[in-house]
Parts: C-alpha cells; structure tokens; sequence
C-alpha cells in the first residue's frame, strides 16, 4: 500500500516535469497543461488513499516513514474529517473554478499574485498544523531540533510569501498604491526581522513545552508576515514582473521545505521545479532592466530618481493626428506595433489587431515587437495579444525583431516608455542606461501612444519622444487607436 | 521636364547615370527623358533597350544638354559642358566639392545648380539613395576579384588527389561598406578572412559575414560623427600597426579600406610590412585615390614590388563592374528624383529645408552652399555596447558590483556555506540527506526545464507553476487524521481549501490562456 502511493507520487513528479517541458513550445503547451493535471489529481488521489490506509490505528505520516518521529495520537480517519475534507476540495475547487473562469486577461498578474499568497498561507497552515499535531516529545534532542528547524523554515517562507503576494496583489489592482513606500533605514528594519526570528527560531527549538512552542511559531509567523508585506511595499510598480516572479520562486520553496519537514519526496520535487522556475524568471527580468536582483528587491527604484531628471529646459515635441498615423501605416511596407502596459490597461489589444489585419490586407507586413519586461508579468504581453487572436509567430521577442528597425516604415507604441528608451543605450547618465531596449527610434516614423509627456514608471525622461523622425499621438490608449482603426477603414475603403 | 542622361566623357568611365529599369522609375515620376546614343555602351546597355523602355536616343550631345532641365551623371560636369547648359538646369552627379571649387564657382556664375551625390548624409531616410555606399559594396567586391586574378592560388582550401592546397588568408582593413562587402565576397570564394576596424560596434557585423575580428588590446572607440571612424591616438596606432606588421607575415591577401572623412587616407601598411609578406602576395588598396593606406601603392596602378607582392591602386573599381554600378547608382538617383518629385507630376520640387537636399545641393540659384551647415547627429549611435565591456557588466555605478564580484568574498561565503552544512548534516536525522539529493536533482531539473521555455509563454509557465505548487495540499490532507473537531485538522482543512483554488484555479486559467495562443 505505502509503495503504491510512493509510486503515484513517482509519476506525479514526472508529469509534473514533463508538464513544464511542454510549455517549451506553443505546440506542445496544451498537453503540457494537461500533464500537470493528471498529475496533481494522481497525487491527491493517492494522498486521500493514504489517509483511508491509515485508518487501521496509525498516522498517516507513519505509514509513509518508517522513521518516523513521532507517535501521533491520532485515532485515524473518521467520517466528520472526511467530510472536512471533502468539503474544502469542493469548495476549494468552486472558488478557484470561479477565479480562472472570471478574470479578464488584463488581470492576469494580479491573478497570480493572489493565487501565489494561497500557496504561502497554505505552507504556513499546513506547518502548524503539523506542529499541532506532532508536538515534540521530551526524551528527543538532536533529530527532533532538526525536524523542528524544517517547520520554522516552512513557515517562515510561506509567511513571507502571503504578505508579500498580497501586498503585490493590491499594487497591481490598484487597491494599494504603486508608488514605492522607502522608510527610512528599511534595510535594518528588514534586518532585524530576520534577526528577531532567528532568535524565537532558537527559543522555539529548544522549547519542550507545546503551548510556548506554539506562541513562538505564531510570533515567527507575524514577524515574517510584516516582513513580507514590507518587502514588496518597498518596490515600485514598474518592477512588479520581478516580484510576481520571485514570490512565485518564494512559493516553490516554501513547498519545498513542506516536504522536508513532513518528509514527502513530492513535496520537495515540485517545490524545487517551481521554486527554480521562480528565480530563473526573476534573473530574466532583472537581465532585461539592466539591474542586479537584490537593487529590485530591497526596492527603491522609481521615486529617487523622478527629481534628478525633471530639470533643463522642455524640449520640443511633435504631435500627429490619427489621420495622418493611418496614412503612414498604410504609406510604409513594414509596421512593427511595440506594445506596453498602457494597452493592457486600456485594453487596447483587440483594435490593435484589427488594424493589423487591415494592414495585413493591404500588404502592409505588421508584427509585434515584446519587451521582456513590458507588462506586469513576465509574458503579459503575450496573453493579451493571444487574446486578441494574434497569431503568435507575428509576435516577436526583443532579440529577434530588434535588427529589423532600421528598414521599417512605422514603429507603432503603444503605452510603453522605458522599454524604448534610446538613452539606455547613449547616455551613461540615464538610471536605465545598459537596460536592453527596442531600437524603435531606428525606424522611419515613430508614433507614441500616449496620455501626456508624463515619465515612466522608472521615472526617466525619454529621449525618444523629442527625435525628428518621433510624434507623439496623445489620448487614452483606446480610443487613439479606434480612432486610428477609423480613418484606417475609410481610407483603406476609399482607395480600394 | 527633361531629365538626360549623357554619355560620360571621362576616360576609363564606363559606368551611366541611369538604366532603362530605373529610367521606367524616372517616366513614372512624369518627366521625360533623354538618352545620349551609346551612353550605356560600356554598361552592355543598348541604345534599343533604352528606347524601348520610353527614353528618346538622342544622337546630338549638343541638342541633349541644351534642351535639358537635369542632368543625371556619375562624374563632375566639366567646364565645357557647364556651358553648353540652359540657365536654372540641375546636375545630379559625384561632385567631390572639396577639389572642385572653380567647377563650382562656374557652375553659379552660369546659374546652374549642382547637386553632389557624394554629398547625401548618411542618415537613416536617405540610406536609399546613397550612391557612395553602393559604390563602396561594387568596390568591395571588385577588390576581392582582383586580388583573386592577381593571387596566384585558391582561394579556397582544398584536398586533391595531388595534395592539400591551404586556403587563403585575407585581411580586410576597416569594416565599412566596402571592407564587409569585400568580406562577404572572399568568404564566399571560401578564403579565410580577418577583419580589422578601431569602431567596437562593426564587431558583431564582421562575425556576421562569417569573418575573424582582430582587436588590439587598448580599449578606445573609433566611432567619430554620422557611423563615420575618426583619427586615434598614438598609443592606439602604435598597438594597430604591431597587429598589422604581425598578421602582413601571416595573411596571403590584404585589403585596405580605411578613410577618415575629409583627411588623407591613413598609411597603415607600411614598406616594412609590404617586404615581410610572402611572394605573391596581394595588397588591394582601395584608398588608393586619398592616398593609399599602403605606403608603396601608385593610384590607378598595378604593380609588383621587388619582393613579388602585387599592389593593386585601382581608383575606379565600381568602374570595373560597369552594368552592376550603372544599375545601382541609377536607382539611388531614381530615389533622390523620386523624394524630390512629390506631385509625381515631372515637377521637380527643391526644398532647402529637406536635410538632404540641403546638404546635398551645393550650388543652386547663382549661389555656392558649400561647405554646409555642420549635419547634427539625429540618430544617437550607441556609442559601445553597454552590455558587455570586456566580459563584465557595466553599470554606472560599479562599487557595489565591485564588492559582489570580489572572489575572495564568494570563497568565504562557499567555505561557511560548506561548514554549516556539514554541521546540519551531521545533526540530522537518517532521511534527511536522502531528501537533499533529491531536493538538489530537482532544482537542477528545474533549471535545465524552465531555460527551454519560450518568453511567450513565461505567463502561462508562472500560472501552471502556481498550480502546481499548489501539490501542498498534499501536506494539509495527510495531517487530517484523527478528529474533526482537532486544532491542527481545521488548519489543515483551510489548508486544503485554499491550495485547492490554487490547483483548480491555475490549471484552469492556464488553460484558457493556452486555448488563445494560435499560429
């Protein structure tokens, strides 16, 4: 019995790698997404299996290791928890139905930044629980310490990822403000949180009593609460695709550490396959901005800078019509649209393409331009798109599409700033210069989309917009660009 | 209005002012045009071919030049033919201001205006019509065919049934128009090239025609104003030549292509140089006319040192591809035309406020512009490649960076890394080193898995991994044993709860996300 469960956990692990080897191409993502159900259902399946198992007299942990620390207890699985039971996964399974069925591709990060908090949350209920149900025993030292040391991790991870992912969640709905929030000396404040939970970590590993045990672990799990919500309060809005990222590394991990206090070989190979594609996601990030990843994480980007770069004289700036921006389309062989987060925002993307397929018709070759980071999410920019039924081999990365500036007609942007930034090529001044951007302003015509000459989210003026060959096409993302579709259908209409 | 095409007077000119492909662009534009008789003569383009593409044959030069309003030509107009022409007519051609200042003076005392091709910026919008860089891509080409007539093997390696021939080594100097196009072309014939320029950025244009780049060990840029190289400093020149004089030993053919605007070519190959390469080897200079960059070439000829080192100082290499330039040059004038004709109405249409035209017009109305305003740079070049400066990021401020690559603060780092864990390890109980090889197997798994992953779909990777590490629900059910009504049951039940909506809602948005993404 215990093997056989060992054994579905096996293959769930190997969906679950199999799962993410399918998203390597568009392809062979559905049945990627698809191998990872099959084996999250495998897996709970043999879980509840394991539980009934138990039923005879022993934990359920027990059944699993024979080395187990612990006599629990516990008198097995009765009908009232079943039903416990059963009733979270249904309910569980409603919300979330509801969740993924609900959101607008628009809100996708916000999506994952709450779903992230859940898995933190979860770490830390599931490790008290734990704790709970496991309390040490005064004849143990050594093994015990350690198997106390793996819960306080657990925990502590999963905390800071709760907070960390709301606070997250609420900067990218709005509900909390994007700006950074810099007390002053935050670095100790963080510093001392850790500290302070190194020392209730020792006192609740020495503990033999499990009433002071659980007041430790509950003050651990505030202090890395407060941690967590402070650490991402620190960080701007236009750095949010590297914390949505990391928090998603952060969640990984502190699965991960769930499997090692309770000793689940599963557990800790998922945990380190999201744990990894987490941090890999935040280097790729960070590598597009040009920033190393502690400058994102301990915050502060945007707010210091804004004064350094609003003085000098204005410059002088080109505005255009939306007629005159269709005639251009229509005039140039190649258009390359370069869209930002202000299309997510205004939910521009279906307009978007269907000014592409006008253009389309009329042999007008239009294709997309992706920053890494443009968006909120790495890939946001994407999703959008897909969402408006572009084809994806129209929508290019950064490093394929960057060469063919020079020989196109029109650069269409759309809401993006920074991403465009000629200055983080020339101007080692620039707080951006180095970032790798889109060389947009190589093109014959640039038209930005754009509400006014505000800066971007990193706070940097941007050359570009004053160039001769840029003009500036003000308004909200939208309706710019339905008016543009407009003009597109009548002049396309008049000349056919 | 009339726009004629005459035949080039200049001995050794083989090449023509317009083709009967970009005459058709020239009648599209409504002009008329007119073609001196046999103007295409040495371009193999008949005087038939002309006319049947709507061009009159015109067989009085005398009638061609005083009944036209522009004249398309690839060398200066000469005095005489200055004169023959009708006041407030246009001369579209090379000009090289700088050494014809009297042609000009003439030019504005008979109220003729001259536009000097050699004179278009080089700026992004004009690319289309600039005759130099198409010149420079023939002369490029030219060059590599030469010193391939004059080299007396393959250029290619080769094994044969009677023995293994080595390929040719060729160096290309200065990595402009002409060096890459000369690059491509060597390659091609299946030499082994070597590249050399002071600019950093051509670096990654050089690979891309599949030649070497040799760099000298001092780090300074030779990007000066408009993609143009600038002069260097001693220092810089003094390392160049070692490279030079080290690789002239080794290389079987050398190109040269360096010119610095306005100034005389720089002399790279020195007589020292020319004496240690091998007999029979070949030197094309193609900065023969400004001067040479080898101190032994004799512009406009061919010749062979005492050493047996052929030295090539052609001046007209485009020249010596006649119909390719003709056909090249005809189009970047039909460009110009084209910009210069918005009505397309045969109107020529001058506006002294077009950079290029200002640039390029310099004597017009009686008047000589020349030399013109100073051309800003609009376009910002990077000035090097801000990623990667010799292996190490740069940032503006490097002192932090400093301290975290210092390897004695990794060392240290690894070496508590190292004690602590073996402390842990010590310490802990059976299972748990078991539990980290698979926890170490994982990460590495993880890592190799998630760098395959294509940008487009990081979104939908992040929303399954979400999911899936939603697998912590596994964790809440097996600790629900026991009561209901237990503490650490409850917790683990709202455990289980909200994992659920992790699982549930990430498979499904990710999903839904996936069934968008289409070809």
């Amino acid at each position: 019995m215990q093997n056989l469960v060992l054994l579905a956990w096996l293959f769930s692990g190997l969906f679950f790698i199999i799962s993410l080897g399918g998203l390597s191409q568009h392809e062979s993502s559905r049945r990627g997404n698809l191998f990872g159900l099959l084996g999250m259902a495998l897996a709970i399946a043999a879980a509840i299996l394991t539980i009934f198992g138990s039923n005879s007299g022993t934990g359920a942990t027990e059944a699993l290791d024979p080395n187990s620390l612990t006599a629990t207890s516990s008198d097995g699985l009765n009908l009232g928890t079943a039903v416990v039971l059963l009733g979270a996964l249904v309910v569980g399974g409603l919300i979330g139905t509801l969740l993924a069925v609900r959101v607008e591709m628009t809100a996708m990060p916000e999506l994952v930044a709450i779903l992230h908090s859940f898995v933190g949350l979860a770490a830390v209920l599931v490790g008290v629980s734990h704790y709970l149900g496991h309390p040490p025993t005064a004849t143990e030292t050594g093994t015990g310490a350690m198997h106390l040391g793996e819960t306080v991790v657990g925990v502590f991870i999963g905390g800071v990822t709760f907070t960390g992912s709301v606070i997250a969640w609420g900067k990218l709905s709005g509900r909390v403000s994007s700006k950074p929030l810099l007390i002053k000396g935050r670095h100790y404040v963080n510093l001392g949180i850790l500290l302070a939970c190194l020392v209730f970590a020792a006192g609740f590993l020495v503990t033999k009593s499990t009433a002071i045990g659980v007041c430790w672990l509950a003050v651990i799990t505030l202090l890395s609460f407060v941690l967590g919500a402070h650490l991402v309060m620190a960080i701007g809005g236009a750095d949010m695709p590297v914390v949505v990222s990391m928090l998603n590394s952060y969640s990984g991990w502190a699965a991960a550490a769930t499997g090692f206090m309770l000793k689940i070989d599963l557990l800790i190979v998922t945990g380190a396959l999201v744990g990894s594609s987490g941090a890999i996601l935040s280097f790729i990030m960070c590598r597009a901005m040009n920033r190393s990843f502690w400058s994102v994480i301990l915050g502060g980007f945007g707010g210091e800078v804004a004064a350094v770069t609003s003085g000098g004289p204005p410059r002088k700036h080109d505005t255009t019509s939306s007629l005159e921006t269709a005639r251009w389309l229509l005039e140039s062989s190649e258009v390359i649209i370069v869209p930002g987060y202000g299309m997510a925002v205004a939910q521009a993307q279906h307009p978007v393409w269907e000014i592409c397929k006008i253009l389309q018709q009329r042999n007008v070759k239009a294709r997309f331009a992706i920053h890494p980071v443009a968006g909120r999410l790495p890939g946001h920019m994407n999703v959008l798109l897909a969402e408006a039924h572009v084809p994806y081999d129209l929508v290019l990365e950064m490093d394929e599409i960057n060469e063919d500036f020079p020989h196109t007609g029109v650069v269409l942007i759309i809401g993006a700033n920074d991403i465009v930034n000629p200055g983080a090529q020339d101007d080692p001044t620039s707080p951006i210069y180095g970032m790798p951007v889109l060389e947009a302003w190589k093109a014959e015509h640039v038209v930005v989309l754009k509400r006014s000459m505000a800066t971007g989210y990193s706070g940097v003026d941007n050359p570009l917009f004053y160039l001769e060959n840029t003009s500036m096409l003000f308004g909200d993302a939208k309706s710019s660009i339905d008016r543009v579709l407009q003009e597109l259908k009548s002049l396309a209409g008049v000349s056919r | 209005m009339i726009i004629a095409i005459p035949q080039e007077c200049q001995q050794g000119e083989c090449r023509v002012a317009a083709t009967p492909l970009s005459l058709s662009k020239l009648l599209k534009l409504g002009y008329q045009v007119h073609v001196e008789s046999n103007a295409g003569q040495y371009s193999s383009l008949t005087n038939q071919s002309y006319s049947q593409a709507g061009a009159v044959v015109e067989v009085d030069a005398d009638q061609l030049w005083r009944t036209a309003d522009v004249v398309l030509k690839l060398q200066p107009p000469t005095l005489m033919e200055i004169e023959r022409m009708k006041t407030g007519a246009l001369v579209i051609s090379f000009l090289w201001p700088a050494s014809n200042i009297p042609l000009m003076e003439a030019a504005a005392g008979r109220g003729v205006s001259l536009l000097a091709m050699d004179r278009i910026p080089r700026i992004s919008r004009a690319q289309k019509m600039d005759a130099l860089s198409s010149m420079a891509n023939i002369a490029g080409y030219r060059a590599v065919i030469e010193a391939a007539g004059a080299f007396g093997s393959f250029f290619t390696g080769q094994i044969t049934a009677a023995g293994k021939v080595p390929p040719a080594k060729v160096l290309v100097i200065g990595a402009g128009v002409a060096g890459l196009s000369a690059i491509g072309a060597a390659r091609g014939l299946g030499a082994i090239v070597r590249a050399f320029d002071t600019r950093p950025t051509v670096k990654d244009q050089v690979k891309s025609m599949g030649a070497e780049f040799l760099e000298v060990q001092l780090e300074e840029s030779g990007e000066g104003v408009g993609g143009y190289a600038k002069e260097m400093s001693p220092q810089y020149i003094r390392a160049e030549m070692e490279l030079f004089a080290q690789q002239a030993r080794e290389v079987d053919i050398i190109i040269t292509t360096a010119l610095i605007p306005g100034k005389p070519a720089p002399k790279l190959i020195t007589v020292e140089m020319v004496r240690s390469m091998k007999a029979g080897s070949v030197i094309v200079d193609l900065a023969a006319e400004q001067g040479g960059n080898c101190e032994l070439t004799r512009a406009g000829e061919k010749y062979r040192t005492d050493n047996q080192v052929d030295i090539i100082g052609f001046v007209d290499f485009p020249s010596r591809l006649p119909t390719q330039a003709s056909n090249l040059y005809g189009n970047n004038i039909a460009n110009l035309l084209s910009d210069m004709t918005p009505a397309a109405d045969g109107n020529l249409v001058i506006d002294l406020n077009d950079q290029v035209i200002r640039q390029a017009l310099v004597v017009h109305e009686g008047r000589v512009h020349w030399p013109p305003p100073p051309l800003e740079n609009p376009i910002p070049k990077p000035t090097e490649s801000p990623i990667q400066v010799g292996g190490r990021l740069k940032s503006p401020d490097g002192s932090l960076e400093k301290t975290w690559r210092s390897p004695w603060l990794w060392l240290g780092l690894g070496f508590v890394g190292a004690l602590l864990l073996i402390g842990v390890v010590l310490e802990a109980p059976p299972g748990f080193v078991q539990r980290l090889t698979v926890f170490s197997l994982a990460c590495l798994v993880g890592y190799q898995l998630i760098w395959s992953v294509t940008p487009a779909l990081h979104t939908p990777l992040m929303s399954v991994t979400n999911a899936i590490s939603g697998i912590i629900l596994i964790g809440g059910i097996l600790q629900m044993s026991g009561a209901w009504y237990q503490p650490a049951v409850l917790l683990s039940a709202v455990a289980v709860l909200i994992a659920t909506i992790n699982v549930v809602g990430g498979f499904l948005v990710t999903h839904r996300m996936l069934q968008m993404f289409r070809k």
